[in-house]
């Protein structure tokens, strides 16, 4: 079965062939994927499928061993492309949130843009204060991570990201590790994000907010794309049986 | 007798302050340096040289593994030798600060290890080059672990200041031989030289002790 993923080979993230191994075992096979600006993708699939290592290549947090993986029209391991300079451009959200726990809020959300964008602190004060009124958040200026509950740590760590004004944002299961009456709050704030025309590729089990922002679902199992389509096709309609298997599993209940 | 002994011992107490002055100094200078390159050691060790890091590592492994006394004899009596010439003074500072930075370099080590993966890879992820994500993340976090064994291991650096008395420095310790020679009352003469180290190092274990608790209390650790 072949899947045409690829498009024209103008995605603001493209992937060619990607091939990855942890020791003998080869978490991303064969990878090919385009992700266009403005897209929102949302990629699913069992524990362990290399959803989550997908997303850690696109920022470098993870290496690729063979294939090509383009990002923002730089090429990763390209001498050329400075990685650091290259994920200023993009946003990472992280299951377990990540804040800096010495710093407040306000002080997490400015930090790059004031050491990394060299914008001047009352700047970047202003316009973090501004984000996380938008996260909702308005009164936790001053917290530290340790005075805020999970949804408002990840709603912090999301603004985060934003404060860096990035091309793409990336989120790493980022409802996962919520209490389940949390997880509307930052599946809320992501919706407004990509509603914004934001790229997004979001790693999450999240039905509801594939179906609501998703232009497309990637089913990822034993480090290979299996399927992709959009939600509707997805969900109502699965092609394959590890694809039905999997959502038997997690809309049982 | 105990009488006259004592009336001699009062008048050795300006060998004594002297004594005294130049243990404070020896620790104080070597303790400020020892901390300095023990935190560069640290960093470095941590950083992703590996020749570096290794280097280190083996140095560390070496001063570590072998009696401080001999370290000072090697340092006093072998580098003038290969055409170093070193005051009593100056080879006391460098093998104390040697030491201070070799142990003091583990535990900022252990500290910036004990940073969780996830703080690094959020400051990564964000674009902070490697010495804004030490300076801004990873060191304020690792400090909070470092910093009551590193008072800890003062302590313990300022009573191995005491072997600086073998290469003929005079330190509180020297003084006790020194005066032990005029008043032949050795049990009183070191009491009394304890109790100079004590004074030096009894406010630092009480601060290394706040700092625990702090600790514990920031951790929200069970009282047991």
């Amino acid at each position: 079965m072949t899947l045409n993923l690829s498009k024209n080979g103008t995605g603001m993230i493209e992937f060619r062939g990607v091939n990855k191994w942890f020791g003998a075992l080869n978490v991303l096979k064969d990878i090919t994927l385009s992700v266009e600006p403005r897209e929102v993708v949302v990629v699913c699939g069992p524990s362990g499928s290399g959803k989550s290592t997908l997303i850690r290549c696109i920022n470098g947090l993870e290496t690729i061993r063979d294939g090509d993986l383009v990002v923002d029209g730089q090429r990763l391991g390209d001498p050329a492309t400075n990685m650091t300079r290259l994920r200023t451009e993009i946003g990472f959200v992280f299951q377990s949130f990540n804040l800096y726990p010495h710093k407040t809020a306000l002080e997490n959300v400015t930090l790059a843009p004031i050491h990394v964008r060299k914008i001047p602190r009352a700047e970047a004060e202003k316009a973090g204060r501004e984000l996380l009124a938008k996260v909702g958040l308005a009164d936790k200026v001053n917290a530290y991570p340790a005075q805020l509950s999970g949804g408002q740590q990840q709603r912090v760590a999301i603004a985060r990201c934003l404060g860096m004004r990035p091309k793409i944002m990336l989120f790493d299961e980022p409802t996962s590790a919520l209490d389940p009456e949390m997880i509307s709050e930052v599946l809320d704030v992501m919706v407004a994000v990509a509603e914004e025309g934001m790229t997004m590729m979001v790693v999450t089990h999240e039905m509801g907010f594939a179906r609501k922002v998703a232009q497309r679902v990637v089913f990822m199992d034993a480090g290979a794309i299996v399927e992709s389509g959009t939600p509707d096709e997805f969900f109502s309609h699965p092609k394959t049986d590890r694809s039905r298997a999997f959502l038997s599993k997690i809309l049982r209940h | 007798m105990i009488w006259q002994q004592l009336q001699s011992l009062a008048g050795s107490y300006p060998l004594a302050l002297r004594g005294l002055g130049m243990t404070v100094m020896l620790s104080l200078v070597s303790l400020v340096l020892g901390t300095l390159i023990g935190f560069g050691l640290g960093i470095l060790r941590t950083g992703g040289n590996r020749l570096i890091s290794g280097a280190i590592g083996a140095w560390v492994d070496l001063i570590r593994g072998t009696p401080f006394l001999v370290q000072i004899f090697l340092i006093f009596f072998i580098l003038p030798e290969l055409g170093v010439e070193l005051d009593a003074f100056t080879a006391g500072i460098i093998a104390l600060t040697n030491l201070a930075a070799c142990f003091i370099c583990e535990i900022v080590v252990a500290g910036i290890r004990s940073v969780p993966t996830g703080q690094v890879e959020a400051a990564l992820a964000s674009g902070l080059s490697r010495w804004q994500r030490m300076r801004q993340v990873v060191l304020p976090q690792a400090m909070r672990i470092v910093l009551p064994p590193l008072v800890g291991q003062y302590v313990l650096l300022i009573k191995d200041s005491s072997v600086v008395s073998a290469i003929g420095l005079t330190d509180l310790t020297r003084v006790g031989w020194l005066v032990v020679q005029r008043v032949p009352n050795g049990l009183l003469v070191f009491f009394l030289v304890g109790v100079g180290y004590f004074i030096v190092c009894y406010p630092l274990i009480l601060l290394a002790r706040r700092l625990e608790q702090r600790m514990g209390a920031a951790h929200g650790e069970v009282q047991i």
